[in-house]
């Protein structure tokens, strides 16, 4: 962990959540050195959490901190209102598919903060994936 | 217009103004971008590509989004390149990307030196001059505690071709 700032992004809630957040993460993702399958798997959870965090965020707001480190991407959603990290990911179910974000996260996780809540999501590059 | 600006500079489009302490704040929206990144140069690049993105889910036509992709790499490379050079690691870049019906305003500010003479600057001093020729008005405040803040704002053009 460094002392220098995260990157952090605060879009209102609407149609330019999607298109600004999977750029973002897209272009972290790449920074952090991602191969090219688990970029795509970035973007994609990027443009999950664009579709699916509005309803449970606490204002009119999706804020994201980003945090790129060696072959991994963390992100952290919030702050949601209680209970809005759980239905997030639930949220992100598609039908024959199953849970995507579950399915392409390394670790994820919910945790309480104040009344709110923040999921966090970490990507990472592993051979054997 | 405030009584405590100071005019430090004007070019083709646009009046340069300073303001002291106690000035205007802008303002925020519900429709608003806000980023937040560490002052490095490859930052700025993911700046300039959201606002790309942004500006391009508005229909602003693209000539003008180079405008405004211009003006905002040039506001971010001098907060890189100035503003915490007194420091070991970079601090904040800040940026609002906030529309309105007419106006599309673009604020970069840093908690650190701000704008102003700095020691280490060799550069042939074109950025200030060069936003302002790009963007209907710039204004530089001060940060509430460090830094500054710049605020560039530009008229939306209509895209040809438009219904």
């Amino acid at each position: 962990m460094t002392a220098e700032p995260s990157t952090t992004v605060s879009i209102a809630s609407g149609p330019l959540v999607g298109p600004i957040l999977r750029r973002v993460v897209g272009m972290l993702a790449a920074r952090a050195d991602l191969p090219l399958d688990r970029l795509d798997d970035a973007v994609l959870v990027a443009d999950l959490i664009a579709a699916r965090a509005p309803a449970h965020s606490v204002d009119d707001k999706i804020n994201v901190a980003l945090d790129p480190g060696h072959r991994s991407l963390r992100l952290r959603v919030g702050p949601l209102r209680q209970g809005g990290g759980r239905a997030l990911i639930v949220d992100a179910a598609v039908p024959g598919v199953g849970n995507v974000i579950e399915q392409l996260a390394d670790e994820l996780s919910v945790s309480p903060e104040g009344e709110a809540e923040f999921l966090h999501v970490r990507l990472a590059y592993s051979n054997g994936r | 217009m405030d009584s405590q600006q100071s005019h430090i500079g004007a070019s083709r489009n646009a009046r340069i103004t300073r303001y002291e302490p106690n000035g205007r704040q802008p303002r925020g929206t519900s429709a608003d971008v806000r980023l937040s990144l560490p002052a490095r140069p490859e930052n700025v690049a993911v700046i300039r590509h959201v606002l790309g993105a942004f500006a391009e889910a508005l229909r602003i036509p693209p000539e003008q989004v180079e405008d405004m992709r211009l003006a905002i790499t040039e506001a971010c490379t001098n907060v890189v390149r100035h503003a915490y050079y007194r420091e070991s690691e970079p601090g904040p870049i800040d940026v609002i990307i906030r529309p309105d019906d007419e106006r599309l305003h673009l604020i970069v500010s840093d908690r650190g030196e701000g704008i102003g003479p700095s020691p280490d600057a060799d550069g042939p001093g074109l950025g200030l001059p060069l936003i302002a020729a790009l963007a209907d008005s710039v204004e530089i405040q001060p940060g509430p505690t460090r830094g500054s803040r710049l605020s560039m704002s530009f008229t939306r053009r209509p895209h040809v071709g438009a219904a």
